[in-house]
């Protein structure tokens, strides 16, 4: 009798306690679950599986032939793999500087800048999707003095040969890449104004140029925005419409031979991939970030 | 000794002048050149001309959009003709109106974009709040969890979600976006939750306090307080939400076949629709002809979403600073 009691009073105590917040989790929670677990983890099991569709699914366990076959067999999926990598390598610091160039300057006080506050912003609204694709597709976007000075040369001779072809891929759909900058702008910029103005006059009274206030205030204080900008800008290329490697993945879900399974199994590579970018991203800068604090 | 005291003026002027002088030629350095670096004239002068510069390059290709929509076919294969076309045509934009079947694919795409958006902002509000404020037991796997549905790429879990919108036969029409949406997951729904998050963390706490010592319920403060509160948050997020939905194509293109077709897939078939007679792959295919119908039918697109921009320009971009996303 004590005991029971005791009991419903405890769970008296954890509904009042936690009742409200999980109701305002409820359909989160439910989403969760039905959107993103049951698929997460269904796509984990074909991976490990050859999948037969044909009405109804059909499942025969493979273990790890599926992630050994995309390596050894398929002799697309590695080269695109790498050449992705190359690009991401090559286009996520270029976009991060870009915004970070762009950012300071329109941080600066001068009439007008909203106007090119504006400007810089535009892209994000429509370089998603389809449209970019299209623009791609026509191959706009080249930066002028590309062709006219015959950079190809010069890039192999620093480079190397094997990423020529990269960095000249990227180069010659420079706007169009940079047109991803536009979240990046915005995120430098409200993150300059955490910065108080005191500490700018201050080290201008000790007779620093702007140069020097340039890399000992606002470069370590934007270090949180750099990193923040590169997990967004990885993640934002996910879904960039020239990824070679997601167009190998919707290929290969509809062929006979292959199938969803090893679609799957291509999917999680690639997502592994990703994470490990992004934990690279995290250890150097999450590094960075907690020694810039200690200093502070 | 009057010649002596004349000297003497004669020099004070010449010293008061001088001191003039270089009084005024430091006012003209102070503003030419500036205390600060962006200060000056020069400092203001060279950042007009690298930000205009840039812009140009930046918006380049919308200029070769426009400039090629409005060319008729003979100019789009004379290669002498870049910019400006000998005359303007408005065929390629009637064209890319019925190819699109615009008026009918304007509507999918804004009933879908506006619907989504709404429910984002309600349920991503509330998720936010939740997680900020109110005790939730574990509330790091929580924080964890979401995380993890931003990480995702949707490639992974495509397949999936088909079979169980299928399942569930929200197939084909707007509930394939709009139930996930409702249930916390629509698209970047965890980015959304996050901005709540960080907003509702920044507020004072003693407004709750107010209201509970009144009485208020979770629900009634949630309601009557905390969202009118967050109404630059709920802007941005409503905005920024609407955008996406609008250009998005990768889910569509998997999830509605037939019927109910947005704008951003009527695109992606448009070529079809101008060449009946080129079927299959014609993705490689870069038909001079159909350029300025397809550069059209992209403008028609993105037109919409630009107005939008143009209208609530200020909200967009103060509106991420003020909402605190940043901190």
């Amino acid at each position: 009798m004590n005991a029971k009691s005791r009991k419903r009073a405890e769970l008296k105590y954890h509904v009042s306690r936690y009742g409200t917040g999980l109701l305002f989790m409820l359909p989160w929670m439910i989403g969760f679950i039905l959107f993103v677990l049951i698929p997460v983890s269904w796509s984990l099991f074909m991976a490990f599986n050859k999948v037969q569709v044909g009405g109804t699914f059909k499942y025969e366990w493979v273990g790890l032939r599926n992630f050994r076959d995309a390596f050894l067999k398929d002799n697309i999926f590695p080269v695109e793999l790498i050449t992705y990598f190359q690009q991401m390598l090559l286009m996520v610091p270029i976009i991060v500087l870009f915004a970070l160039l762009i950012s300071l300057m329109l941080n600066q006080k001068f009439p007008g800048r909203f106007i090119f506050r504006a400007l810089f912003f535009l892209p994000v609204i429509f370089a998603t999707g389809q449209v970019l694709s299209e623009l791609f597709a026509q191959g706009v976007g080249d930066v002028p003095f590309l062709e006219q000075y015959n950079l190809e040369p010069l890039v192999k001779k620093y480079v190397g040969a094997q990423f020529t072809e990269t960095v000249m891929d990227v180069l010659s759909r420079a706007v169009l890449i940079l047109w991803y900058s536009g979240v990046q702008i915005l995120i430098f910029i409200a993150g300059f104004q955490t910065i108080p103005a005191s500490v700018y006059e201050a080290v201008r009274i000790d007779g620093a140029t702007p140069w020097d206030s340039f890399w000992k205030i606002t470069l370590p204080a934007s270090m949180p925005f750099i990193s923040l900008n590169m997990l967004y800008t990885i993640i934002d290329l996910f879904t960039f419409p020239l990824n070679p490697v997601l167009a190998h993945i919707k290929d290969n879900m509809f062929k006979a031979n292959t199938g969803y399974g090893y679609a799957s199994a291509l999917a999680w590579i690639y997502f592994a991939f990703i994470f490990i970018l992004i934990a690279i991203v995290l250890g150097v800068f999450g590094r960075k970030m907690k020694r810039g604090s200690v200093r502070a | 000794m009057m010649s002596g005291l004349k000297a003497e003026i004669a020099r004070a002027r010449s010293g008061i002048q001088s001191l003039f002088w270089s009084r005024r030629a430091q006012k003209v350095k102070l503003m030419v050149i500036g205390r600060n670096i962006s200060d000056g004239l020069i400092a203001k002068l060279v950042l007009y001309v690298l930000l205009s510069i840039v812009a140009y390059l930046y918006l380049q290709p919308i200029l070769y959009m426009v400039s090629t929509m409005l060319k008729p076919a003979t100019d789009l294969l004379d290669a002498t003709v870049r910019w400006i076309p000998r005359e303007v045509t408005w065929d390629n934009i009637t064209k890319a109106f019925h190819g699109l079947q615009y008026p009918n694919a304007l509507l999918v795409t804004a009933t879908i974009a506006i619907s989504c958006s709404l429910a984002s902002v309600i349920i991503c509000s509330m998720t936010g709040y939740a997680m900020a404020r109110l005790s939730v037991p574990f509330k790091w796997l929580f924080t964890g969890l979401i995380i993890l549905t931003f990480l995702i790429p949707p490639q992974v879990v495509i397949i999936p979600l088909y079979v169980i919108f299928s399942k569930l036969g929200l197939l084909n029409s707007i509930f394939v976006f709009l139930v996930p949406a409702l249930l916390g997951q629509g698209m970047k729904a965890a980015l959304f939750i996050f901005i709540f998050m960080q907003f509702f963390k920044s507020q004072p706490q003693s407004l709750e306090e107010a209201a509970k010592l009144d009485g208020a319920s979770t629900a009634r403060l949630f309601v009557g307080i905390m969202l009118p509160l967050a109404r630059s948050a709920c802007l941005v997020v409503f905005l920024f939400s609407f955008i996406w939905y609008w250009n998005m194509y990768y889910e569509p293109s998997m999830f509605l076949s037939k019927g109910f077709t947005p704008l951003s897939i009527r695109l992606d078939m448009l070529e079809e629709v101008l060449n009946p007679t080129l079927l299959g792959n014609t993705r490689t295919i870069i038909n001079p002809i159909t350029e300025g119908t397809k550069m059209a039918a992209a403008f028609m697109i993105i037109l919409p979403p630009i107005l939008i921009f143009i209208i609530l320009q200020r909200w967009f971009v103060s509106g991420i600073e003020r909402s605190g996303i940043v901190e």
